[in-house]
This record gives C-alpha cells, structure tokens and sequence, in this order.
C-alpha cells in the first residue's frame, strides 16, 4: 500500500463522517468518540510506548480546560488560542512533574501521578478566587469565529466536530511519527528494561519526561476542547480519578503501544456505555465492569492488538 | 493540650482501622505483585455483611465477625481461582485493570442489588461516648481499635509460626526460589487473595458502626489505602501499620492545625515527600 | 455466575419491556441520576413524577393526550447530562425538560437547553448559577441556595436576643455548602457578629471530632452546620455533641437535617437542634398534607422535599401544557409551553409559584425564578424526634426553645 493511501483514506472517513447523518446525537456521539480518542492516544504515548502508568492524566485535562476558560472569561482571549494556551499550560505543568515522579518506578509511579492529580483538584476546588472553586467555570456564549474568511457558527455540532478531528489527527500523527522515531526506540527499550536502557546510554528520565509532556500537550488540548465543547467545568468533573482510569481503559482495550488501537478504544467504549445505557436503565455499569474484565481475560493486547496479530499471521501463511 | 490529645487519640483510632484495611492490600501485593483495585470493594462487602446480620438476625455487629471473616476468607479464594488465577500472569498493568473493572462489577451489583441508600447501625451502646481524661472516645470505634490490633497480631503471629504462613513470606521474598524448595505458589497465591480478603471483610465489619455503609463507600476508602501502602512500602506489614497510624494522625492533626479543607491534600503531599526521599516507603522491602 | 446472569438479563428485559412507548404523548425529559452512588434521588424523582404523571393521566391527561415522562441516566456526570439532554431534545423529542438532581449536571442541562430552544424546568439543583446566566429558556421552581438561610437571618433579626454574639461555621466545600456558609457569613458581618471559626471540610469526612474540637475551644455562641450529604449531617451532629461543643444553638442548612433519619440516628442528640431549609413542608397547606397521605399510601414510604419537588413540578408543567397553544409541531410547541410557563401563577404542593425576574441576597441577577422562594424557606426545630417549624409565625407549628 502507498505511504499516503492509508492517512488519506482515514481524513476523507473524518470529513464524510457527520455528513452521513442529519441527527445531532450522532454528530454528539461522534464527537464522543474522537474526543475519547484523542485521550486514549495521549494516555498511550506516555503508558503504551514507555509503559509508564500513569493514574492522573486528569490533572492536565483539567489544566487544559481551566487553562483556556479562564484565558477567555478573565482576559477576553479568544477561545481558540486559549486552547492552544491550555496545552501548553499543560506540557509546562507536566515537566517539573515527571521530573519528580520519574524517580519512582511501576506501581509507586502509577500511585504518585494519582496523588499528583489529587492535589492539583484540591487546589483548583480551594483557590476559589483564581478558579471560582466548587462554582466551576460557565460559558454563556461563544462568539462566532471567521476562518479563512468563512463565519464559523459555534452554535452547531459540525464545527465542534471538525475541531476535534483536527486535534484527533494531530494525535495520530504525533503518535506516528513517535512510533517510527528515536524517541519511540528509546520509549520501548525503557519500557522492556529500564536498567538495560541506561546502561546502554539512553537518558531514561530526559526520555520519559519528553514522552509526558507530548502526552501532557495532547490531553491539555483535549482539556481546552472540553470546556469549550460543555461549556462548564468544575474541580471534580475535570479532575477525576475516573476520567484517568477511563484514559486507560481505552487505550488498553483498544491496544496499548499501537496508532490505531486509542481509535478502537474509542469507538468499542463509547460504543459499549451508549448501548448498555439505553438498554439497561439502571445497573448497565454492572456490564461495563463485566465487559472490561472480559477483554483483559481474551485479549490482553487489546481488540487492535488481536487483529493485528491475526492479520500478520494471515500475511505470514 | 487538650485539642492536641484529642485529635491524637482521633487519628490514632482510624488510623489503625486504616491500618487493617491497607494490611490485607499490602500481603496481596508482596505475594502477587498486583495491586487489587477491588480491596475497597471487599471492605463495603463486608460492612454490609454485619449490617445484614445484624438488622435481619439482631446479630451484634463485632459477633458477626466470627461469621464474615471466614466468609470473605472463601470469598477471596473463590474470586482469586475463578477470576485471577489467569489474569495474573498477564503483568501489573493488566492486572490492575482487571481489578478496577472487577470493582466496577461489585460495586455496581451492590449499588443494584440493596439500592445506593445510605445505611448505618445504630449500636444501643454506641450512642454516647465514653470520656476517659475528658477526652471523647465512641465506644464502638474503641472496640473495633482492640480488635484490629487483636487480628493483625494474630495475623503476624501465622505468618511468622506456621508453615503456611512462613510459605506466603518465602513467596513474597522470592517466587522463583519458593516454588524450587517445593512451595506450591498458585495454593500459597489463592490463600494470600483469601486472607488479603478476609483482613478487608473483617475491617468492614468492625467499621460498618462507626461509618455510613453504601455501595460505593469502597471509592474512598481505597485511595487511602494506596497512600498508607505506599508510605510504608508496597509489601510491608509493620510498614502497612506505621502508615496507616500515621496518615489517621496526620489528618486529624492537618485538619485542626493547618486546614480541613485541605485535609486529604496533606496525607498526598506527605505520600510524595516520602517517596521521593525514601522511594520505598518507610519500610521499603526491597523489591520495588 | 451464569445463572446470575440470566437474572440479570431477564430483569433487564422487563425493563426494556414496560419501556415501551404509547404514540401521542406530551413528553417530559427528565436526566437523574439512575445509577451510580446518587441513584436514590434519582429514583426518589423517578417515584414523585410517575405518581403525578399517572393522576393527571387518570383526569383524562392534558388536552386529550396523555403526558409520558422520559428519564434518562447520567450517572451524576456532568458530560453525560449534556448527552442525555440532548438526546432527549433531538431524539426523543420532549417538550420541556426537568431534573437534574445536582447543580453540575443541572448547568450543563440548562446550557443544552438554551442553545436548543427547549424549556427546562428545574426542581430541585440548588446553584444560583442555573437562573443568574440570563437564560431565559431555564425556569426554576425551588429557590437558589442563597436563599437557604433567609428565614434563619429573619429569626435572628426579629426575635429580641436572638442575635448569636458570636458563631463558629462549618460547612463543606462544596458549592452547596460555601454558596449559604458565604450568604450567612456576609449577613453576619453586616450586624458586626463575629465568626470565631471558619472551617471548610471536604464531603463524606469519616471523622468530625478534630473539627469540632477547634470548634469547642473558640466556645462559640452559635455553631452553624452546613452539609450537602445527609450522612455529613448527622455525623457532624453526633461528633460536635460528643465532643461537648455546647453553643446556645445548633443550626443545620441542608436537606440532612430535616430527614427522619437525622432523629433516628441521634436519638437525644437531636433535641433542640435548629434546621434552616429552603424548603421543610408546609403541613398547614392542604395540598400537601394530601400529597403526603397519598404518597404514603402508594409508595409505603414518607416522602421529603425531592418528592414534593418532582411531584409539584410536573403539576406546573401540566398546568403550563393546559394554556399553551399546542400544534404538535415540536419547536412552536416548546416556545408556547416557555410563553406559558411565564405566566404561570399556581399553588402546588410545593407551595405557590411564579416565575419572575428578581436580584438575590448575594447580588445575583435571576431570570424566571420562582418570585416566592424567599417566602419558602422555613426554620424548623427538633422537638422529641419531631421536626415542627418554629419560624416563620404563619407556618409555625410549634414555640422555638433554646437550651439551657
């Protein structure tokens, strides 16, 4: 297959997409889907390639979030360099923390980054004059934007959507280009043997930490998308242990270490939560829980992971 | 002086009940190496097992021990051979989340099973606290303190004299050599899930009439408990005990001293200055 | 485990199975929070608004159709409640949307609701941000949490030697309890009453004794108490009282004060100790005290101000239905009901209600909120495992006492 064939097969999918259907809900659902994606893609940089598991990765979500909110109610900064702002608040914020919680190994780096987010929440939910604490952050109105001379509505789902496959693709792309370089090589020797790796010269810090701070930079993007798309955040909405665990589970179920599998993870979880929702009204969680230990019991390399097995199997036959 | 005793005597309490909870995670991890995600689960299983007992059978809540503990004893070891065995081969990562969808599981059934309905018992004796030196002390959690520190010595006491128990120590320290000197790991593996179970059962139990009980009461409880583990080194049980000890008085002493709000805040910074000067924990084993 | 989840699944079924929709209705979206650690209020609404429903239907519905609720569950997520409120917008296509259990779902429901142009009417989120944004599709019938504390202010201004000479506050740091600790607080500092403790606590906190003891050593006269979880309230309560915090009056702000079990669980602690609620029934009021005979009678239960909350307001939805010119084209039909719903002026159970334009306590700026709030809220006062309102005069049921 041509080195372009595939990217261009999946930008033309991303742009006929919402055009498939009238229905908001599913353009909702979609957006749904690439914003769960883009998570799954940061968390996996950072956990999939160097297998560093992190369990706060909401903190930069919701440095992102906080990030672009506050730029645009306080200062009047337009939203869409607030964005770009919250991911670079984001990656800033994240090297003095790898820094530190790179000291630690397995578990206790896992538990540190928890403890990380936690303290951040703490913060974001009792520095009430900086973040309106418990209150949270509300936009009332999004004005509307011109681009490349064109009046973008914000009161619709399309923009939103094609943002958020923009930032998606940038994901992709960044995890592509990661996977083939240096970086990538030194990631995966760090996360075989971290001892092999520094004997043989690899600065495994320098290497973890750049790794979280792209990851940091994608999540804090994805932070800004948020509170623009929901236009509300609080301390504990964006902050959340379970948003982190859920970062997790989507790369995992989709396949940690792969460009594709954060996309599977998407579609599968959004997919799942959404059918088992309106099936069950209540106890569908039972399911969920049901359905996650069932993929790590059959496919610890996640849904991705196994086709891809398979079709390298048939490609070898 | 007397503030300063009593938010002692208040940490010192609940400390040592964390202290229980965070034993039973900490010789799951030392022999398994996974970190249960659905330790918090076991503990509200176990709160709701003596409110059970002792709503629909008048059963006193720390009599309904002799009841739980060997309960969620069969429990863990039937969960551990029918849910974990495979899974644990698999690494940390997947086993990890395993667990954390096994608590979505539990947590989930209970929540659909006796509704998210807060519950509590109410204990005739429970009512009014005693005041030894003007100092006020509820009774029940004054029970449930003796009794924790009577099953973690009776704990220590199997681990260090039996030979079962000296078998779970040889696997914690190294599998590989265990399983050479004849050791049978998976049977010493499923004990361990049993009795890390059982420690969580027993610590519900004796917490259900000092606490609210609900179905996602698990949530908060196992945070701690990550941060007690940690603070005495994942693995250690005189380092579970020191940790639990210390976050009870920590908080209680952070939130007369420094800040309420920033309560659960300070048990995290201490957990990150501990890590970082001494990476293993207060008690560190070793193998981190 | 395979037998489980046969149940499971044959419970589910059933589910699906009395889901099943009648053509032809006037639909009411309702996102609570059916499952998850919230999932009793969830269904407490669920109860309230099934009842109500199933009257007016019994009276013939609504100009010859029948009402349907629709619930959706957004498991207290905030991102969630944005979803099930537009699917209820844009799927199923409801006239006007209510619930929302909690401020943080509740705001993004009303944000949902504004850009789509649909009615909601919410009973029972508490955050004076839901009607201080200006956003004039968003109705609320129960007051703003600012208003919590107003009869409490009026006991303490009105009543010769009231005034505390000095109060400790403790409330937790949610936007609940800071939104009243921070409307008491600025009155109390208007009549130069000193706080002497401060304290913000985190939700669900396993141990009050430390608090309490700070609290007891700054000997207030007052102790304010405010607690969004009902199990915060009554732990606090027994701890302050172990402890020996022995102020001349305990005042509660929050729905866990005034529930029954607050009086089960605390036995003689509870004496004397004041509730000041937005809301604590009005037993004087006849469509109450029916409302509570018959809740009894069909659910076995005792219903509290959730069930009054969702019971009324769908009496106000189907008496804004009865007015609006309905054509069964979707988008007229939601700006007639917003039109209706505006001149709505009614008694329910809840109390009367009217939507108007007016400015809080803490200076914010309403938009059809319910012009009667500061009028409901009431203090009441534990008297021997009884919760009897004591101020103000006209709903009072019984003289207040304060302890020796």
């Amino acid at each position: 297959m041509p080195r372009f064939t595939l990217p261009a097969l999946l930008a033309a999918a991303l742009i006929a997409a919402p055009l498939l259907s009238t229905h908001s809900f599913v353009h909702h659902l979609l957006i749904m889907v690439l914003f769960s994606t883009l998570l799954g893609l940061s968390w996996n940089l950072l956990g999939g390639f160097a297998g560093q598991v992190s369990f706060g990765h909401s903190a930069f979500l919701g440095l992102g979030a906080y990030s672009t909110l506050l730029l645009y109610l306080k200062l009047g900064l337009s939203p869409w360099f607030g964005l770009l702002a919250g991911g670079a608040v984001a990656m800033a914020v994240a090297v003095p923390i790898g820094l530190i919680c790179f000291r630690l190994r397995g578990p206790y780096f896992s538990l540190a980054t928890l403890a990380v987010a936690e303290i951040i929440r703490l913060v974001a939910l009792n520095w009430d004059d900086l973040t309106a604490g418990p209150q949270g952050l509300i936009i009332t109105h999004l004005p509307a934007t011109s681009i490349l001379g064109q009046t973008v509505n914000w009161e619709s789902k399309l923009p939103f959507y094609y943002l958020i496959a923009v930032l998606a693709l940038l994901g992709m792309g960044l995890t592509h280009l990661v996977a083939r370089s240096r970086l990538g090589a030194y990631l995966l020797a760090v996360r075989e043997d971290l001892e092999s790796a520094e004997a043989v010269g690899i600065d495994t810090v320098r290497t973890r930490v750049l790794a979280l701070a792209l990851s940091a930079l994608l999540v804090g993007l994805a932070g800004g998308f948020y509170g623009l798309y929901f236009r509300y955040i609080d301390p504990d909405a964006v902050f959340s242990v379970a948003l982190s665990v859920e970062m997790v589970f989507i790369a995992v179920v989709g396949g940690i270490a792969t460009t594709a599998g954060p996309i599977v993870g998407a579609i599968v979880l959004v997919g799942i939560s959404e059918t088992f929702r309106t099936q069950f009204q209540s106890g569908h969680l039972i399911f969920y829980g049901l359905f996650m230990m069932l993929v790590i019991r059959y496919l610890p390399d996640g849904i991705w992971g196994r086709v891809r097995l398979a079709l390298k199997q048939a490609r070898e036959r | 002086m007397q503030m300063f005793l009593q938010s002692l005597v208040s940490g010192v309490l609940t400390g040592t009940l964390y202290a229980m909870i965070a034993v039973g995670l900490t010789i799951v991890f030392g022999v398994m190496r996974i970190i249960n995600m659905a330790h918090g689960e076991m503990v509200m299983l176990g709160m709701f097992g003596a409110y059970w007992s002792y709503s629909l059978l008048h059963l006193d809540p720390f009599l309904s021990l002799l009841l739980w503990m060997p309960a969620m004893f069969l429990f863990g070891m039937v969960v551990y051979r029918f849910l974990l065995r495979k899974i644990i081969p698999g690494g940390e990562l997947n086993s990890l989340l395993y667990t954390a969808g096994l608590s979505l599981l539990i947590a989930n059934l209970a929540l659909f099973l006796w509704t998210g309905d807060y519950r509590n018992i109410n204990l005739p004796y429970g009512m009014l606290p005693a005041r030894p030196f003007g100092i006020s002390v509820s009774i029940p959690l004054a029970i449930a303190f003796g009794l924790a520190l009577a099953i973690t010595s009776l704990l220590s006491l199997f681990l260090s004299r039996t030979d079962t128990g000296r078998a779970i120590r040889a696997t914690a320290q190294n599998p590989e050599a265990a399983a050479l000197m004849g050791i049978e790991v998976g049977r010493i593996d499923m004990i361990t899930f049993g009795l890390g179970t059982a420690l969580a059962g027993a610590s519900g139990v004796l917490l259900a009439p000092s606490l609210y009980l609900y179905p996602t009461v698990g949530e908060i409880l196992i945070v701690k408990c990550f941060v007690i583990v940690v603070l005495g080194g994942l693995g250690s049980i005189p380092g579970a005990i020191a940790g639990g000890v210390l976050l009870g008085i920590v908080e209680s002493l952070g939130s007369v001293y420094v800040s309420v709000a920033y309560k659960d805040g300070i048990g995290f910074v201490l957990f990150l200055l501990v890590l970082l000067f001494r990476p293993k924990g207060l008690f560190g084993v070793g193998r981190a | 485990m395979k037998q489980m989840l046969r149940c499971l699944l044959a419970a589910s079924l059933t589910l699906i199975g009395t889901a099943a929709l009648a053509e032809d209705t006037w639909k009411i979206g309702a996102p609570q929070p059916m499952t998850g650690a919230d999932a009793p209020f969830g269904d407490k609404f669920k109860k309230a608004y099934s009842m109500a429903v199933d009257e007016i239907n019994a009276n013939g519905g609504v100009n010859g159709r029948k009402l349907e609720i629709v619930i959706e569950d957004h498991q207290a997520k905030n991102p969630l409640a944005a979803t099930v409120a537009e699917k209820l917008i844009t799927e199923d296509k409801v006239l006007i949307l209510t619930g929302g259990r909690a401020s943080g779902q509740a705001i993004e429901i009303a944000s949902v609701a504004q850009r789509l142009k649909t009615p909601y009417l919410v009973d029972h989120p508490s955050a004076d941000a839901i009607t201080a944004k200006g956003w004039d599709w968003v109705f609320r019938q129960n007051p703003p949490g600012s208003i919590y504390p107003e009869a409490f202010h009026k006991f303490i201004t009105e009543i010769p030697g009231a005034m505390p000479k000095s109060v400790a506050v403790v409330y937790d740091n949610t936007l609940f309890g800071k939104t009243i600790a921070g409307a008491t607080m600025a009155f109390l500092k208007s009549k130069h009453v000193p706080i002497v403790a401060d304290e913000a606590y985190p939700v669900n906190t396993l141990d009050f004794k430390p608090i309490m003891t700070k609290v007891k050593a700054a000997n207030p006269d007052y102790l304010l108490m405010m607690a969004v979880a009902t199990t915060d309230a009554i732990l606090m309560t027994r701890h302050a009282k172990e402890i020996g915090v022995a102020p001349r009056a305990f005042v509660g702000f929050g729905g866990g004060f005034g529930v029954s079990d607050f009086a089960t669980q605390l036995g003689p602690l509870a004496e004397n100790v004041f509730s000041s609620a937005s809301w604590s029934g009005n037993p004087n009021a006849p469509l109450t005290a029916t409302f509570y005979k018959n809740y009894q009678a069909r659910y076995g239960l005792h219903p509290h101000e959730h069930e009054v909350e969702g019971y009324s307001v769908i009496y106000v939805i189907a008496d804004a239905l009865k007015r609006a010119k309905l054509t069964g084209n979707v988008e007229a039909d939601r700006e007639a009901v917003r039109q209706a719903l505006l001149a709505t002026d009614m008694e329910t159970a809840f109390g009367k209600t009217k939507f108007g334009n007016w400015t809080g306590p803490n200076g914010d700026h309403y938009t059809n909120q319910n012009i009667y709030s500061p009028e409901h809220s009431v203090l009441a006062q534990w008297h021997k495992g009884q919760l009897l309102n004591v101020y103000p005069k006209a709903n009072a049921e019984t003289a207040y006492a304060f302890p020796e």
